[in-house]
């Protein structure tokens, strides 16, 4: 079993956050395994399997059983770095480097995508969806 | 390289004791490579319009110290402080308009800030008032016996004394730490919460001999003319709160669930922490209302404003490692 957490805190703008990855539907396409998707209420279904507001107790078991994870640059990475969990993270505007563990597979297209300021709100930054890695390219780390 | 900026708040002085501030700033053994006069009065005037004034800014550009002349916008001195903080330079010497340096008072704070240890944070000489009374050959300048001495700085310091706050004028490292905003136009003990800071952030904090300011104290305008006892007493208040958390690490997480994940690895290593934020099932803590509540402002806490600060290239953990320990 794959745990998804496709979505990164919604933006007090209402703007899409530019931390979205803009090919999940690709990517689940393409995987052969079961699939959980977490997130919370309000975010886009993208798997039958969609586990809302799970409290961190019950997410930290999800994590504990599957085989791997796939999500973007949110607090789900940092709760499976504190379970010895290495997944997927798929970047675009902030820094792996930063935010990221070197245990996971940090895919960024190219650091040239990276915002000029890492510290500020992402309000600040556009969504560009040239700046992610293609599901095929996540398919090979999976 | 520009080191040294010097700052002058000033209002309802233009023709009382700013132009003798002035002059002593511009006959100063060593000059600041700037010096900035944050002009708060309610009705500013051009003063390059005024004979006196124009020789002040002739003599300046003679000595080749650089000169601005600033409008501030009446939101009380701290928030000038700020500016002359982030003003890119190394060292600000922040210089009261009633307050008149002796000509060696800037070359002694620079010398020692400089030569006694790498972390000196800030350093201020004697601060006196005719006719001055007080002794305070005893005073410890520590923050907890603020109520039961006089300020180290109203006597005559005989002998260098590392001290835990300063208040009027100074000269401190620049944009390592910063003023309390949450503090209302009245800016009560603004010197002293910011002074504390710094010591707070384990930088050294002196109180030197041989550097007198002659505080020229007059009843009419000031920076420090407003006297609104409400505010005064929310500023005493959160002073107060300072000094009452005195012992406690306080952490402030106004941030993301992750933020709080990765700083919950760090928590068990802080001494007696007192936590606010805002994910109660990550880390115990109280609600960030009440922080701003007692402290005022908690931008000093802000990780992403402090990583910014820093260039941070490093982990976020790390971040908060550097900030908090």
């Amino acid at each position: 079993m794959i745990i998804i957490q496709p979505y990164a805190q919604k933006l007090p703008s209402g703007k899409l956050n530019p931390k979205n990855y803009h090919y999940w539907k690709e990517l689940i396409s393409l995987i052969d395994e079961p699939i959980i998707q977490v997130g919370v209420k309000g975010e886009e279904q993208l798997v039958p399997q969609f586990l809302q507001n799970l409290p961190l107790a019950r997410l930290k078991e999800l994590i504990a059983e599957c085989r791997t994870w796939i999500g973007v640059d949110s607090f789900f990475q940092h709760l499976a770095h504190d379970c010895n969990k290495p997944g997927i993270v798929l970047w675009s505007v902030s820094d792996p480097l930063i935010f990221g563990y070197p245990e996971n597979h940090n895919l960024l297209k190219d650091r040239s995508y990276l915002a000029p300021n890492q510290f500020l709100w992402w309000n600040y930054t556009d969504h560009n969806s040239d700046a992610f890695v293609k599901a095929e390219k996540v398919l090979e780390f999976l | 390289m520009d080191k040294i900026l010097c700052s002058v708040a000033t209002r309802g002085r233009y023709h009382t004791t700013l132009p003798l501030v002035l002059s002593a700033i511009i006959n100063q053994t060593r000059l600041p490579d700037k010096l900035v006069i944050f002009d708060d009065n309610d009705e500013p005037e051009d003063m390059r319009n005024v004979a006196m004034y124009q020789h002040f800014f002739q003599m300046l550009d003679y000595k080749k110290v650089k000169w601005e002349w600033l409008f501030a916008d009446k939101k009380g001195q701290h928030h000038i402080h700020q500016k002359a903080n982030e003003m890119g330079y190394e060292w600000v010497w922040r210089v009261d308009d009633d307050a008149v340096p002796e000509p060696f008072v800037l070359d002694e704070l620079y010398e020692w800030a400089l030569n006694y240890d790498p972390m000196v944070g800030a350093v201020g000489g004697s601060i006196l008032t005719m006719p001055t009374i007080f002794d305070t050959a005893k005073s410890t300048g520590k923050l907890a016996d603020i109520d039961k001495e006089p300020n180290i700085q109203w006597g005559n310091i005989t002998d260098t004394k590392e001290v835990e706050h300063l208040h009027c004028s100074f000269l401190y490292r620049a944009g390592v730490h910063d003023y309390n905003l949450g503090l209302s136009r009245v800016a009560h003990r603004e010197e002293t919460l910011f002074t504390y800071g710094l010591y707070k952030k384990g930088y050294k904090i002196l109180a030197i001999p041989n550097a007198v300011t002659w505080h020229l104290k007059n009843p009419n305008g000031g920076i420090r003319s407003e006297t609104n006892a409400q505010m005064f007493e929310k500023d005493e208040w959160i002073f107060r709160n300072h000094l009452q958390y005195n012992d406690r690490t306080i952490v402030v997480l106004n941030n993301g669930l992750g933020d709080h994940i990765v700083f919950s690895r760090l928590l068990p290593d802080i001494p007696n922490p007192c936590v606010f934020g805002c994910y109660p099932e990550v880390i115990p803590c109280r609600p960030i209302a009440e922080a701003i509540q007692l402290f005022g402002d908690i931008d000093q806490w802000n990780i992403y404003k402090m990583m910014a600060r820093w260039n941070w290239k490093e982990s976020l953990e790390n971040a908060y490692r550097k900030l908090y320990l």
